[in-house]
């Protein structure tokens, strides 16, 4: 699985995946067009965003290049993993949170993505 | 320390100034056009599209925006006396994006603007009056803030480029603020150190970026495909040309933020507001001129890929603004310079947007570079802001007013950041000071003298 991470929290939420992924798991600091492009190609299958608000410079350029369908954000919140679940599963790839969230919402985050494949 | 002065020297005519410029963002909010908070951004593509109806779009705006109006905005005024975006930007959006016609749009706009500028002199004046004086001992922040903040750079550069640049630009900083002090000594500099320190972290990190990106190129790791740009050019074509469209209305925001700016009572930054309440506007200006860079792809990109642009543009006016305050011009002198200059400014980012967008996208690193210069201004001002708060704590209520700011803080955290952490230590500074004068009132508490 490859995931990009992007915006503000970037490095911080790369950080906070690498030791919970798989040694065949691919974490990469990117940007958000870099994202958007690989996730149209098909090149990549995640992104997580982050900014203050958890929408706004996240998933702006994402929802430009992908369409709002495949974007979705938890806002300032720490979403359950039936709720990230929920937006997975309804075709959202690139996912938006908080930088104060961080911490908290990656490994829930994480979990829902590893359970799925 | 003159921060009072600002609330004393808040005349007629910048009232009237703000009470304008917040009418004209209202207006632009109403039609979608530019919106502060870069989070409501992507939501307008919906809404100008007609999937989102108005108030519940008004209502995204409100849920993004509450806590940096509360927490951020209304604090900074309360301890700077000087007006703030935050504070007057983020509810004007909101207003003129709940309002079905421009000209409601526009008298919200203005009655916001009456609110915050005589609302904040009558604040301050009351706050004074009280025996725990909270929002003098909130200009305590002013030092971590104005030092701390200096140092962004150096955590984007440890960031993107590894420890060792960190460490240098560490080293380096630290060696220019140490130079200039004893400039000030010696030679009688008046420059403000952590000023060009962070001009100088800014510079390495910017020519730490061209020389990766240049590098790459030459290795030939980074092509830029045609077949990207042409996608990017369909799906971002539409919205440039809808900026473009409207640039007349972009002009006039221009001019109001222009004004603002040039009037003396509104600083940009979040660091900019406590060097405008001590009039030192050539020292905003530097500060604000950097920060500009964190913010020209985000901006910049948000716009394109929604076809709305930000209130402040890509912030380049608040500085313009600061400096045509430095040159001391009779009053409409000031703001006739500053409205021409606002518009010109404003006309050439929404032509330019296009093309800036297209540039930053042969250049990743610096692209890279902007998200991790927020970042870095975050983390730094985090420090500073909650250190700042505990000091103005102990300055207002010593160990009972550091327990209960700092218990505060720690208790939003434990329960999931319901207030936005930047914002928690000044609020919890006003939930104090107001506690603090309960319980003097109630002869449970002794005001420290002399606060």
């Amino acid at each position: 699985m490859k995931i990009i991470t992007g915006g503000v929290g970037k490095a911080h939420v790369a950080d906070a995946l690498k030791p919970l992924v798989r040694p065949e798991d691919e974490v990469v600091v990117g940007s958000d067009m870099q994202a958007g492009m690989a996730l149209r190609n098909g090149t990549a299958d995640y992104y997580l965003g982050t900014c203050h608000t958890g929408a706004g410079a996240s998933l702006g350029v994402l929802v430009g290049l992908l369409g709002s369908a495949r974007c979705h954000t938890f806002g300032r919140g720490v979403p359950s993993a039936e709720a990230v679940a929920a937006a997975v599963g309804s075709g959202a790839v690139a996912l938006g949170f908080a930088i104060d969230q961080i911490d908290d919402v990656v490994p829930v985050v994480w979990g829902v993505l590893d359970a799925q494949r | 320390m003159g921060a009072a002065q600002g609330a004393i020297n808040f005349q007629i005519w910048q009232s009237i100034v703000v009470m304008l410029v917040c009418g004209i963002g209202a207006v632009l909010a109403q039609q979608a056009l530019a919106v502060f908070n870069d989070g409501v951004r992507p939501f307008l593509l919906d809404f100008i599209q007609g999937r989102t109806a108005r108030p519940a779009m008004a209502a995204i705006a409100f849920g993004l925006s509450a806590g940096f109006i509360f927490g951020l905005g209304a604090p900074m005024a309360l301890a700077t006396t000087v007006l703030n975006p935050w504070l007057l930007f983020l509810p004007v959006e909101i207003l003129g994006l709940l309002a079905p016609r421009k000209w409601i749009a526009a008298i919200a706009g203005v009655a916001w603007g009456a609110v915050c500028s005589f609302g904040l002199v009558g604040a301050t004046q009351v706050a004074s009056l009280l025996p725990v004086d909270f929002l003098g001992s909130l200009q305590s922040m002013s030092g971590p803030i104005l030092w701390l903040f200096a140092l962004f750079p150096v955590i984007a550069i440890t960031r993107q480029f590894g420890k060792m640049w960190g460490a240098i630009s560490f080293g380096a900083e630290l060696l220019v603020v140490l130079f200039i002090v004893k400039a000030a000594e010696w030679w009688g500099w008046s420059v403000f150190a952590p000023s060009v320190a962070m001009a100088l972290g800014v510079v390495m990190l910017i020519v730490l970026a061209l020389v990766k990106d240049h590098r790459e190129k030459r290795a030939g790791n980074l092509v830029t495909s045609a077949e990207d740009e042409a996608v990017m050019d369909e799906l971002f074509g539409p919205n440039a040309a809808r900026l473009r469209k409207n640039i007349v209305w972009f002009m006039a925001l221009g001019t109001g933020v222009a004004m603002v700016a040039a009037s003396g009572i509104f600083g940009g930054g979040e660091a900019t507001s406590f060097l405008i309440a001590k009039g030192d506007f050539a020292g905003a200006a530097a500060l604000d001129a950097v920060r500009v860079l964190g913010f020209v792809p985000l901006i910049v990109t948000t716009a394109l890929a929604s076809g709305a642009y930000a209130m402040a543009g890509i912030t380049i006016v608040y500085p313009i603004g600061y400096l045509i305050a430095t040159l001391n011009l009779p009053v409409p002198a000031t703001l006739g310079l500053a409205a021409v200059a606002g518009a010109a400014v404003f006309g050439a980012e929404i032509l330019g947007v296009a093309a800036i967008g297209r540039w930053l996208g042969r250049w990743p690193s610096l692209r890279d570079s902007s998200d991790h210069i927020r970042n870095g201004i975050t983390e730094s001002l985090g420090l500073a802001i909650l250190i700042g708060s505990l000091m103005a704590a102990n300055t207002m209520g010593g160990g009972m007013g550091m327990l209960i700011v700092g218990g505060l803080y720690l208790l939003n955290e434990a329960m999931g950041k319901p207030v936005v952490r930047m914002a928690a230590g000044p609020a919890a500074v006003i939930v104090a000071g107001i506690l603090l004068n309960l319980m003097t009132w109630v002869g449970l508490f002794t005001p420290i003298a002399a606060g």
